[in-house]
């Protein structure tokens, strides 16, 4: 095919691997990946905003933790094609309708994990607590969050790859990050950015899942200790 | 269940709606048009979608508002139906569209999914039964270009010379039967197959199932498995295969003609554009489009590098 001279090697080939794509499409690249990483930690940290009082509220009756357990997980069955176009009319083509999807997934798995975290606090430690003369909300605030710290993070964990995985979808909006390139790329058979995208997903993944184990070490010392 | 569905969804929509607002990014409201109140030409918001014709168009449309002075925000999105209702809001500021393909949308979305189709192969006719449907929704339609990017049929080149042939009436006139190679749904559709048997009188054999344009189809072609192809106007790639489009001389493709859909109120409050567009719709043709996708597609370049090259070649920047 007689392309124009200076055209690399890889794009003409269309390799998956092509180093020349990677610094011709830096900015690109480090655009979508700023916009993917703040949009998966605002979406996950609104998410787990609304987790906890909802937790807090299921943990109070059998009916009332059914009920709201049942409704966020209602909310994950709802295709993301869907839930976007819901969303749309109400807050168009900006970033809030990504991040409020994003957020209400997450919330299936927060939720179940905040709650499961706060039931899993002994009874004699609360009984404990309460025995020196802790209020609920110190009880709350010093006893049993730091406690279930180790499961909410654990569910902080899925809850963020998941989000950075489901975030590509946002691209329906033009605010996707990653996905935005992964969509045009799988139109136009641009396997190099394909792959570079997909990679910098996954690279995202790890970094942010590393984060929260290092960040929960740090906020739970006793469990190192406990070994 | 469909109302616990919906309560649920609006109350932590509500919610996280506060919550992001609040801890969200940095241009959550700022999209849409907003007159100079800082003495600059103010912001545009440029629609599309995300493929690379589309992709191009917009990155022309803001090379062209950023010359004249805008501030300019690009947002592709995945489907007309997606950009469309924020063009009618004034949430998107103007979108290269095509003009049969607007037409079809908006005439649906007025006359519901049986409504009869008011776009042809007559882009004025066309662009006559658009105007009404878009003045309704708040969008206004510049004169569309005459370039196009509509479906079209090809043969080899060394096939067309042998038989002498430029247009598809030629092509029936040999009476030879023709395998066709073109997605399944090309069958009995006015544009492909029906078309093509009916309105041409080709004797169609078989529909082999091959993708739109793809590389496979032109393979097909060139290696005489079928002999006739489909993909669009604005295939670049052709010339370079030894393949050539023959001319749809009858008209069975609508008129998909590249048109700037712009908010009537920002329009409005933007007089001087209609030239700029008006210039920009004049001196694009279908070439122009085919080329700049095959630097878009084959070479990788970037629609931006892409358009104001265009841009500059054409005198326009």
């Amino acid at each position: 095919m007689a392309l124009v001279d200076g055209v690399a090697q890889c794009y003409v080939d269309n390799d998956w691997i092509c180093g020349r794509y990677w610094t011709d499409y830096r900015p690109e690249l480090t655009d979508a990946t700023v916009e993917h990483l703040w949009i998966t930690v605002v979406s996950v940290v609104a998410g787990l905003v609304v987790a906890v009082p909802l937790a807090l509220l299921a943990r109070r009756n059998a009916t009332v933790e059914s009920a709201v357990v049942g409704a966020t997980t209602i909310i994950y069955t709802i295709p993301s094609l869907a839930l976007f176009s819901l969303l749309l009319p109400l807050t168009g083509l900006s970033p809030t309708t990504v991040i409020i999807g994003l957020g209400l997934y997450s919330l299936t798995i927060l939720v179940r994990n905040v709650l499961a975290g706060l039931q899993g606090v002994p009874d004699e430690i609360r009984e404990a607590a309460r025995g020196i003369g802790y209020s609920p909300t110190q009880l709350l605030l010093r006893v049993e969050l730091p406690l279930a710290l180790p499961v909410i993070v654990a569910g902080l964990r899925i809850a963020t790859v998941s989000t950075v995985a489901l975030a590509t979808i946002g691209s329906i909006v033009s605010y996707g990050g990653l996905g935005n390139l992964l969509l045009l790329a799988v139109g136009n058979q641009f396997k190099a950015q394909i792959f570079a995208a997909s990679v910098l997903c996954v690279a995202l993944a790890g970094v942010l899942d590393l984060a929260l184990v290092v960040l929960q070490q740090l906020l739970t010392p006793w469990t190192r200790h406990a070994r | 269940m469909q109302i616990l569905r919906a309560l649920g969804l609006a109350t932590a929509g509500a919610v996280l709606l506060t919550t992001a607002a609040c801890g969200g990014g940095d241009d959550l409201e700022d999209a849409g048009s907003s007159p100079s109140a800082d003495g600059g030409q103010g912001t545009v918001v440029v629609g599309g979608q995300n493929f690379t014709e589309s992709q191009i168009m917009a990155a022309i449309y803001q090379a062209l508002l950023e010359d004249a002075g805008y501030q300019v925000q690009t947002k592709l999105v995945t489907t007309r139906d997606v950009y469309l209702p924020e063009l009618s809001k004034g949430n998107v500021d103007i979108v290269p569209d095509y003009l049969a393909g607007i037409t079809d949308f908006l005439n649906t979305q007025a006359n519901g999914p049986d409504a009869d189709l008011v776009s042809s192969n007559d882009p004025e006719k066309t662009l006559a039964a658009l105007e009404p449907l878009a003045e309704d929704q708040g969008i206004s339609i510049l004169p569309p270009s005459d370039a196009t990017d509509q479906n079209a049929f090809f043969v080899t080149q060394e096939f067309a010379d042998q038989n002498d042939l430029t247009t598809l009436s030629d092509l029936a006139a040999l009476g030879q039967p023709i395998k066709l190679g073109a997605p399944p749904d090309c069958q009995g559709r006015a544009d492909c197959e029906g078309g093509l048997t009916k309105v041409y009188g080709l004797d169609i054999t078989e529909i082999v199932p091959l993708d739109f344009a793809s590389a496979q189809v032109k393979d097909a072609v060139k290696n005489g498995e079928v002999q006739l192809g489909e993909t669009g106007t604005t295939d670049g790639t052709l010339q370079d295969l030894g393949l050539v489009l023959l001319e749809d001389d009858k008209g069975i493709q609508p008129a998909q003609n590249l048109t700037p859909a712009v908010n009537s109120d920002f329009l409005a409050e933007n007089p001087d554009l209609e030239d700029t567009f008006n210039q920009l719709s004049d001196a694009l043709t279908t070439e122009d489009l085919a080329a700049m996708n095959v630097q878009v597609d084959l070479e990788r370049k970037k629609p931006a590098d892409v358009a104001q090259q265009f841009l500059e070649d054409k005198g326009l920047l």
